[in-house]
This record gives structure tokens, C-alpha cells and sequence, in this order.
């Protein structure tokens, strides 16, 4: 069983290196077809962390009015805190929000002496408000307007936001499902590219192997060195694609960087290193080991 | 023994390659089977390898008919019989030595037997040192020899030569032919198809005449090439 195997991988390997011009060739469809895969991964991160960012910074506020207490405002809180599809409530009272509004703006002059020509503290507090998801937002406001404490509050700013929640919602679905359509098309052409590419290999190899049929060849034994070498193909296009890939996100990294503050493409793969290089390697091997596979069965029926 | 039981073979174009073919041939015979091109010999010979199943009748080898064997039984049943070719059917990105020594692979041979085995093998067909050269470095006898070596690793009890002189010259054809005898003394039978009077005549042993498919003659001893 032993030396079985390592016939098998010897001339599976021996094959692989005599066959150096079409191997060569495979191998390098094979590594452009990798890479495209980890562009379309790096793609679906880039602009997964696009609609993540817009989705954190829309919120809603909901105002009251100046004569609402402490108690009150709290009490809407807590029922909004009580909803299943509010992620965070935050709450800004009248000395915090003047507090804010003096540092936004501690370089205007005018505004700072405004500020301090006022009696009285002229802002409202408010409720700062998260969904979960922003597709919910409409309900929470639904919720706020049939609350027991309508009548303290001043208002709600989501009318006023309506349309840009509604943008990043379609945005976010838009990317969500053309997203993974692109992928997967992108996906089954590649797989028909190296299968094709595979394909061809064999088919030139045909006559050899019905040769082997005819001197007494079983299918495993005709077969399985093929896959070793389709297997091969797909060990030396991931190495081929990984050793491109690394440098190329390194390159490019900064540049994204700037034009997107606060992602960086090369800290992420970096941090998902061991799992985005067995990736690569288990899609390349298994693209060849299959291609290779399916590619044989029809020369070895002599 | 192998036996042919009304054999007809028809392609898929309606061709009627073999026509109710009878034919018994006894362990150790040496039989040349003659006949214009299109007469039937190579898809007789192809009959007894399974690479086609007849049409109707049965081929039987040692009592065995083959058309019943299975998918996994057919490699088993070729490792019995030797073959060679008019174009050699060689695997060209294999050397000569590995050309013989996959033949032995195939039935699971461990590497000691393969390289004591092989280069004896090579010896017999004066190959020794063309070991490493691959195919397409060697000429068309040393091609044919080899070929012959590859079918004789097995040690197989049944020869099939398939116009084995077809692509070589008169010096080159008398070499394998000789070699074909050889391996028929040490009690191998060997079928020889070929259309070569010389070789025919000079091996003198039975002869079968085939014709359009049937059988149209056989000279169970001393045969001449007739047509």
C-alpha cells in the first residue's frame, strides 16, 4: 500500500516535470484563477466594510422638549432599551450637548460669545439611537411616536434622515446580493477555465493512456498518478498566486487606506494569514484534483 | 486454448468486419494470419484483448468466454496476453526501462522484481543499452523490440502481433520475427496478423487466410502465403 502510493506520487511528479511546457501553462491559468479568487475576496471585504462603516453612522435622535424631566427622559429610555432591534441608546443631556457644541466649536469666536451672552442653556437633550439593523429604523420610530411620553418629546430627527437611511439600506442589500452573484459567476468561469485548461492536458495524454489500458492498466493505476499531477498543478498555482497576492496587498494597501480611513486590507488578510493560505491551497489542489478526475473518466474506457 | 465461436462483428456503420468466424488455436501453436488490409485480422486480434466484444458469438480464452468479464477483470486478463503493434503504441514521455517496467507496475510487481525483471528483459531484445533512451530516440526496430520486451514481462501465454513488420524494413522484420519465434519455443502461442509474404514464408508454421471478414483458408501446417 506504501510503495503503491509512492509509485503513484513519483510518477505523478515525474509526469508533472517531463511535461514541463503544458504544465507550465496550466499552472499559471490556474494561479490567475486563485488570484482571482482572493481579489473577489478582498473585494466583498472592502465593500462589506464600506456598508458596515455607513450603517454604524446613521442613527436617530429623538429631542425633548424643555420641560421634560430627567425621569421622563429616562423612562424612554429604558423602553427603548427594552425593543429587541435597538442596539445601543445613549443618552445626552441638556450640560453634555452644550458641553459637546463648546469643544465642536472652541475655535469660533462668535459662537463661543454667543454662547456666553445666553442665560440659559439653549439645548435639548436627547436620545441617541442604534438599530441593529438599519431596515428597523422605521419601526423603533413607530414605536416612539405610540409611547406613553409622545406628548415630551419635541421631535424625532429620522424624517429628516429618511432618505440617507433608506440610501445605505439599498446599498447594503445591493452590494449583499450583486455581490454574491458576480462572485459566484466569477467563480463556476473560473472552474470552467481550469477545467477546460485540465481538460486539455489530458486529452493529449490520451493515447498514452489507453496504451496503458491495453498493457494491462487498471483504472486506478492509469488514473490516480493524473491526479497527483492535478493536484500539483494546483500546489504550485496557490504558491504562485500567494507569492503574487501578499506583495500586491502590501502595494495597494495604503493607497486604499487613504481613499477609506480606517480599513486596512493588508492588516486583515494579514491577521486571517493561516486561514486564507490553506484556503488558497485546499481550492487549488481540489480544482485540479477534480478537473483532473472528471477530465480522465472518458479516455480510460478501452 | 482460445477458442471463436460464430463470431460476426458488425460497427457502428453497419460494416461487417468479421463474418461467422469458427476458429480454435491450441497452446503453443504459432499462427500467422494473412489477408488484404480490411480482411478482419486486426479486429480479430482486437476481439481477444476485450478491447471489443463481438457482436455475437464467444471468445473463449482457456475456457473462459471474455465478453463476461468485468471492468476490473479485463486489465487481469490483458496482463496474460502480450501485444504488440504495427505503430508500437509506446509511451513516449516514459524511457525504454520504464515503458517494460510500468507493464509490471500494473500488476502491483514490488521494485525488486521490477529491476531484476526489466533489464533481463531488455537483454533478450538486445536493448541494454538503450535503457534510457525514450521512444522517440530509438529507430523503428529498436521501437518494435521494445515493444516486443514490454508484452514479454509478463511472462504471457499468448502473443498478438499486429502487423508487427508493417513499418520496418526487410533486415529489421526478420530480427522481430526471429525474436517471435524465439519466445514461441519457450511454449508461448503466438498470433501473428500480418500481410508480409516474406515473413509468412519464412516462418512456415499454420497459416490462416482471411478475406472480407471470413475465413478463407487454414493450412495447419507448412503454410504459405496464399490469398
Amino acid at each position: 500500500m506504501k510503495k503503491a502510493f509512492k509509485r503513484i506520487f513519483r510518477s505523478g511528479w515525474i509526469n508533472f516535470k517531463r511535461n514541463s511546457y503544458l504544465s507550465f501553462g496550466t499552472t499559471g491559468i490556474m494561479a490567475l484563477v486563485l488570484l482571482l479568487f482572493s481579489g473577489l475576496m478582498v473585494l466583498n471585504y472592502v465593500s462589506g466594510q464600506i456598508v458596515t462603516g455607513l450603517e454604524d453612522k446613521v442613527d436617530i435622535s429623538v429631542y425633548f422638549k424643555n420641560n421634560a424631566s430627567e425621569d421622563q427622559v429616562m423612562a424612554v429610555e429604558q423602553d427603548l432599551e427594552a425593543q429587541s432591534d435597538v442596539a445601543s441608546v445613549t443618552y445626552i443631556s441638556k450640560d453634555k450637548a452644550l458641553a459637546d457644541f463648546k469643544t465642536n466649536h472652541a475655535g469660533d469666536a462668535l459662537i463661543q460669545q454667543s454662547l456666553a451672552e445666553l442665560a440659559d442653556n439653549p439645548l435639548q437633550s436627547s436620545l441617541n439611537v442604534k438599530a441593529k439593523d438599519s431596515t428597523q429604523y422605521a419601526s423603533i420610530v413607530t414605536f416612539i411616536e405610540g409611547n406613553k411620553l409622545r406628548s415630551v418629546i419635541d421631535k424625532i430627527n429620522f424624517y429628516e434622515n429618511e432618505a440617507v437611511i433608506n440610501r445605505v439600506e439599498s446599498i447594503s442589500n445591493g452590494v449583499g446580493n450583486y455581490g454574491l452573484g458576480i462572485t459566484l459567476v466569477l467563480a463556476f468561469i473560473a472552474v470552467l477555465v481550469t477545467f477546460n485548461t485540465i481538460r486539455l492536458t489530458i486529452y493529449n495524454q490520451k493515447n498514452e493512456i489507453e496504451i496503458m489500458r491495453l498493457v494491462g492498466g487498471s483504472n486506478w493505476h492509469v488514473k490516480a498518478p493524473f491526479l497527483v499531477e492535478g493536484g500539483l498543478y494546483g500546489i504550485f498555482a496557490a504558491t504562485i498566486a500567494i507569492v503574487i497576492f501578499y506583495p500586491t496587498l502590501w502595494f495597494v494597501s495604503s493607497k486604499v487606506g487613504v481613499l477609506i480611513p480606517g480599513l486596512s486590507l493588508l492588516g486583515y488578510f494579514g491577521a486571517n494569514f493561516f486561514q486564507f493560505v490553506p484556503l488558497i491551497f485546499a481550492l487549488g489542489i481540489s480544482l485540479g484534483v477534480i478537473s483532473s478526475f472528471i477530465a480522465i473518466r472518458r479516455f480510460l474506457k478501452v | 486454448m482460445i477458442e471463436l465461436k460464430d463470431i460476426f462483428t458488425i460497427y457502428d456503420d453497419d460494416f461487417m468486419a468479421l463474418d461467422s468466424i469458427n476458429l480454435e488455436i491450441k497452446d503453443g501453436e504459432f499462427v500467422s494470419l494473412v489477408g488484404p488490409s480490411g480482411a478482419g485480422k486486426s479486429t480479430l486480434l482486437r476481439l481477444m484483448t476485450r478491447e471489443l466484444k463481438p457482436s455475437q458469438g464467444d471468445v473463449m480464452i482457456d475456457g473462459i468466454n471474455i465478453a463476461e468479464l468485468t471492468t476490473a477483470q479485463v486489465p487481469l486478463l490483458r496482463r496474460k496476453i502480450g501485444t504488440i503493434f504495427q505503430d508500437f503504441k509506446l509511451l513516449s514521455r516514459k524511457s525504454a526501462f520504464e515503458n517494460v517496467a510500468f507493464a509490471l507496475e500494473v500488476s502491483g510487481a514490488e521494485p525488486e522484481e521490477i529491476n531484476e525483471d526489466v533489464p533481463k528483459v531488455l537483454n533478450i531484445v538486445g536493448l541494454t543499452d538503450k535503457a534510457k533512451n525514450f521512444p522517440h530516440q530509438l529507430s523503428g526496430g529498436e521501437k518494435q523490440r521494445l515493444a516486443i520486451a514490454r508484452a514479454l514481462i509478463h511472462r504471457p501465454r499468448i502473443l498478438l502481433a499486429d502487423e508487427p513488420t508493417g513499418n520496418l524494413d526487410m533486415v529489421n522484420s526478420y530480427d522481430v520475427v526471429k525474436l517471435l519465434m524465439k519466445i514461441n519455443e519457450f511454449g508461448t502461442t503466438v498470433i501473428l496478423a500480418t500481410h508480409n509474404r516474406e515473413v509468412v514464408n519464412a516462418v512456415g508454421r499454420r497459416v490462416i487466410s482471411m478475406e472480407k471478414g471470413k475465413i478463407v483458408r487454414d493450412q495447419v501446417e507448412q503454410g504459405k502465403y496464399i490469398i
